[in-house]
């Protein structure tokens, strides 16, 4: 399927969310150590996931998820799926 | 999603026995280290757990009622899903299969009530281990400040365990902790807990407590923005870094000089004293020259490496360090590491033997190795009294940067250049060879920044200090008489010999043809020696040695090597001592840590000669 406009349907994941953007984890691509690993760090499927800004001097992204900021890789970030139309995430709280 | 099928009841509350551990677990940057010092107080030792190398901190409360507990600091964990050495040691403990310590009767779970529903998550987690469990929100000050509130009795009531919320910071709110440690709380009836192996179900049970608890989080921190906007801009992020390494390299100079010289004229006076006191004799050259000066001229440096920890610790308690490894993190994935090495490698500029054991944090087994094989090439604190030593006798003080950067200042920082360069390389071509592997992801937190506690950093420094001092005390005293014996013998006429002709010279000027093509002589050759067992003897060994060639015209060690050393031969010192791993310590703690002698030998081997071959480079370039 030719993805030409963001319009598509196509799968989105966190590595395209600009910094400023907000989205909702939908699913994580990994193995389960570090599946589980992402989830307690905060990024759970239907959490609410905001792109803060890029780490200068890298491949690095601050993602604030859960109430904490966590720094990953985009090779990462590639890897877990998000949901960016509002009103997807349920009743979980932004965080702070 | 899989939902909640099992579920476990938190276990009735029963008073911790006298003298029994209370374990204090919780995520990490939630200020345990705050709260366990607000608790214990000076009360506290930092020990090894036996056989395994991860620091634990044990403090022992008197209680009101007469009795005796003892706190035991564990080390972060965010889940009971442990990936590195700490987070496993912390998990056995707590789950009562621990091989050194025995199930804790009590725990206290620490909270950040600033993030109260992630946190709550992993209140079923922590219950299920079924030991009697205070939980603590903490930072209630912060919370309320930012106009936050949390009802910590609704809260108890849906955990089923008692809660307290304290200001570990403030000191407020421990009366509920000091109760539940008597045994005089009350726990709320038992609830149905959610599973334990299922994080999204039980991160939805935490929003509904937090909701049952009227909580209100606070309002976001717009310090947290605007600093993150400062430290991790593209350009302005990275000057900083490189700024506020200058200034904490240029104020290890410019700060601890006056303190050192107050020190220096202490320990001067006091020998006055003690030479007033004693009657010539042998005896007294070896409290004098020997135990006095040697150890002395060590204790010197003890205001330089307080200011260097000082900072370290400002960096860390500050939440800066965090950002720093992530800018950090681009340079190591290029020599094959990741940020996360960043951090033991940090604190390896303090000191090589913590450093390998924070190692343990870093998941990768290969990347573990990697770090700890480079961090004693790092410029740790014990080289800063060689360093500062040379450098003062060497190089003489001239503005660079008007008065922000002095030749001094330049030459340490190069020389801290040089370690980390090496240190790179070598990871770069360990990486590429024998400890090749596969990427893990890299996941970095980035705590709240907090102002450093005053209180905490002072438990900080006064822990470096008694390291320190028992260090001077045993490892440096030994060397120092020992030497001082060599020196002093044989007797002839009831006369010392000239330092050439007793048998610490005598050894001296049999290794000399060795140390001789990096320009030194064989007094320097002797001190090669005795630092082997820790790289700052050697300025007490100097001390000695020139010390009892009194030569009234150049009293001071500095002028003594000026008149002995070339401007080439003090580079090529300079540079042995960046390369060579001169520390029985770190040969120790690498021996136990890779559970074998293989690699602290080739380390060792690997240091030497490259220490030789560099100071060799480095004499023929100056000399």
């Amino acid at each position: 399927m030719p993805d030409t406009q963001p319009t598509t349907p196509a799968k989105q994941f966190l590595a395209d969310l600009n910094p400023g953007a907000t989205a909702v984890v939908l699913d994580l691509d990994f193995s389960e150590a570090d599946s589980v690993r992402l989830m307690e760090l905060g990024f759970i499927p239907g959490i609410s996931v905001s792109c803060q800004r890029s780490v200068p001097m890298g491949d690095l992204a601050v993602y604030q998820v859960d109430g904490t900021q966590i720094a990953i890789r985009k090779e990462t970030a590639s890897r877990i799926e998000i949901q960016t139309e509002l009103g997807g995430g349920g009743d979980h709280a932004s965080g702070n | 999603m899989p939902a909640a099928t099992e579920a476990v009841t938190a276990s009735p509350q029963t008073r911790p026995a006298i003298g029994r551990a209370v374990a204090i677990c919780g995520p990490p940057n939630v200020g345990k280290s705050t709260f366990f010092n607000r608790l214990t107080g000076l009360n506290q030792k930092v020990a090894n757990y036996p056989g395994i190398t991860v620091e634990k901190r044990v403090g022992r409360i008197d209680l009101a009622n007469g009795e005796e507990v003892d706190l035991v600091d564990l080390p972060g964990i965010v889940g009971v899903h442990p990936r590195s050495e700490d987070e496993r040691i912390a998990m056995e403990v707590l789950r009562g299969s621990s091989s050194t310590m025995p199930q804790p009767e009590a725990a206290i779970l620490l909270l950040d009530s600033t993030n109260l529903q992630a946190q709550l998550r992993m209140v079923p987690e922590i219950l299920g281990f079924g030991v009697p469990t205070l939980v603590v929100l903490n930072m209630s000050d912060d919370l309320s400040a930012r106009g936050g509130s949390v009802d910590a009795e609704a809260v108890a009531k849906q955990i089923g365990a008692p809660v307290a919320a304290v200001s570990a910071r403030l000191g407020t709110g421990f009366g509920k902790v000091l109760e539940f440690l008597e045994g005089t709380v009350l726990p709320p009836p038992p609830v149905e807990l959610p599973v334990l192996n299922n994080i999204p179900a039980g991160r939805r049970w935490a929003d509904g407590v937090a909701r049952e608890a009227s909580y209100h989080p606070p309002e976001p921190s717009v310090w947290r923005r605007r600093l993150d906007k400062a430290f991790l801009h593209p350009i302005g992020g990275p000057l900083i870094f490189v700024a506020v390494v200058v200034a904490v390299f240029q104020s290890i100079f410019t700060l601890a000089v006056p303190i050192m010289d107050a020190v220096d004229a202490f320990i001067g006076l006091t020998a006055g004293w003690i030479g007033a006191l004693l009657p010539d004799s042998m005896l007294k050259g070896l409290l004098l020259d020997g135990v006095w000066g040697g150890v002395g001229s060590v204790v010197i440096f003890l205001p330089q490496i307080l200011i260097l920890f000082l900072f370290i610790g400002i960096l860390e308690d500050s939440g800066y360090l965090a950002r720093a490894a992530a800018i950090a993190d681009r340079s190591m994935r290029a020599v094959g590491l990741e940020g996360r090495s960043f951090i033991p490698l940090l604190s390896s500029y303090a000191c090589a033997v913590p450093a390998i054991m924070a190692a343990r944090t870093v998941e990768n087994q290969r990347d573990r190795l990697a770090t700890l094989f480079i961090a004693p090439l790092t410029t740790c604190s014990a080289r800063l009294p060689v360093y500062a030593l040379l450098i003062a006798a060497f190089i003489p003080e001239q503005p660079l940067l008007g008065p922000f950067l002095g030749t001094r200042a330049a030459v340490l920082l190069g020389l801290y250049a040089l370690g980390f360069v090496v240190a790179c390389a070598t990871a770069w071509v360990l990486k590429s060879t024998v400890l090749k592997s596969k990427p893990m992801p890299f996941m970095l937190q980035l705590p709240a920044y907090r102002w450093p506690s005053i209180r905490s950093l002072s438990y900080r420094l006064l822990d470096r200090s008694k390291i320190f001092l028992r260090r001077a005390g045993t490892v440096i005293l030994v060397t120092t008489i020992v030497l001082w014996f060599l020196a002093s013998v044989p007797y002839t006429n009831g006369e010392p010999p000239a330092i050439g002709d007793s048998l610490a010279g005598i050894i001296g000027k049999t290794i000399e043809p060795l140390v001789e093509p990096l320009g030194l002589n064989w007094k320097v050759g002797i001190g090669l020696i005795t630092s082997m067992a820790a790289r700052e003897v050697i300025v007490g060994t100097l001390g000695t040695i020139y010390g009892m060639e009194a030569d009234e015209d150049s009293p001071a060690l500095q002028d003594a090597l000026r008149s002995d050393l070339t401007f080439g031969s003090a580079i090529a010192l300079l540079v042995y001592f960046a390369f060579a791993m001169q520390c029985m310590s770190t040969v120790a703690i690498v021996r136990r840590e890779t559970g074998g002698w293989k690699w602290p030998i080739a380390q060792f081997a690997y240091m030497l000669a490259l220490a030789y071959g560099a100071g060799f480079a480095a004499y023929r370039l100056f000399g």
